[in-house]
């Protein structure tokens, strides 16, 4: 292998590498992103249920073993800002994923474009 | 929900016999895997279902002259405590992210009515979806098995032809 081929391998192979790293962050944040939607539908369900209640109907809210009472009207604010800062991170986390994705696809293609740079070199030998 | 619910059916119109065998498989495998996933939250949603099915036919048990009645408590699986039904239109029911609410018994039920009704709509959902992929699935099978068949034949038939040619030059 002479020089200019070398440096074309090492190229294509740090563009490889940090294609595979981003696949690996991209399957964390997908799995991320999984465990954020579950967690907005919870809290829409729970919320769903506190607007059902009246205001005879007592709240409580779990901390450690113990159930502490909870007045109706604060749940209802928690659970709002929760599905709202909920849906916050939901976004930034979809956002970082297409970056993501993009990252990726700029990687493939230099990654082909050097394997066709490699390849050519190689047949002019 | 519906935008990769009906992309694959446009796919299917728009390529499926241009793809090369190679495309076909990945395809097929990623389909598979997307099905093994679709498979296990339907198992998950089932399981869930029957919980809430559940504790809705223990409420139904109740009796409203239960009031008083002696009942044993369990403290673990195998070991029990005595008591008393003190307060029978009381209950106090997990509605998820730790909080707790306290129904009486028509309301309870009402809830785990409610509940059972809701798993069900999203079980209906993913099913619809399941089905839908299950005859993607099959559509890309069919065209690879065709693929798959030509090009066999066409393995043959050159075969044939060589050693037509070879016993013809002999």
């Amino acid at each position: 292998m002479d020089k200019n081929s070398a440096a074309l391998y090492k190229k294509m192979q740090t563009e490889v590498e940090s294609y595979q790293n981003l696949q690996k962050s991209c399957v964390k944040m997908v799995k991320q992103r999984a465990l954020l939607e579950s967690q907005l539908n919870e809290n829409k369900c729970v919320l769903d249920e506190l607007n059902l209640l009246g205001p005879d109907n007592k709240v409580y809210k779990l901390f450690g073993p113990v159930l502490v009472k909870q007045e109706l009207e604060d749940s209802r604010q928690n659970v709002g800002k929760r599905i709202e800062y909920i849906s916050k991170e939901l976004k930034s986390s979809s956002d970082t994923l297409e970056n993501m994705e993009k990252d990726m696809l700029k990687h493939r293609e230099a990654v082909a474009k050097y394997q066709q740079q490699w390849q050519v070199a190689a047949a002019m030998k | 929900m519906a935008a990769p619910a009906n992309a694959p059916g446009k796919a299917e119109m728009i390529d499926l016999t241009k793809l090369s065998p190679e495309q076909l498989v990945q395809i097929k495998q990623e389909f598979e895997q997307e099905m093994t996933n679709i498979q296990e939250s339907l198992s998950t949603l089932h399981g869930c279902k029957a919980k809430y099915a559940g504790s809705k036919e223990a409420l139904e048990t109740f009796q409203p002259d239960w009031e008083n009645r002696q009942i044993l408590v369990p403290l673990t699986s195998s070991m029990y405590v005595p008591g008393r039904v003190k307060d029978l239109n009381n209950f106090v029911i997990d509605i998820g992210t730790g909080y707790y609410i306290e129904k009486d018994l028509e309301g309870s039920k009402d809830y785990f009515k409610r509940r059972v009704e809701y798993v069900q709509e999203q079980i209906e959902k993913i099913e619809k979806i399941h089905l839908q992929k299950t005859r993607f699935l099959n559509s890309v099978i069919g065209v690879l098995e065709l693929k798959q068949a030509a090009a066999a034949k066409m393995l043959q038939a050159q075969q044939q032809q060589s050693q037509q040619a070879a016993t013809q030059s002999s």
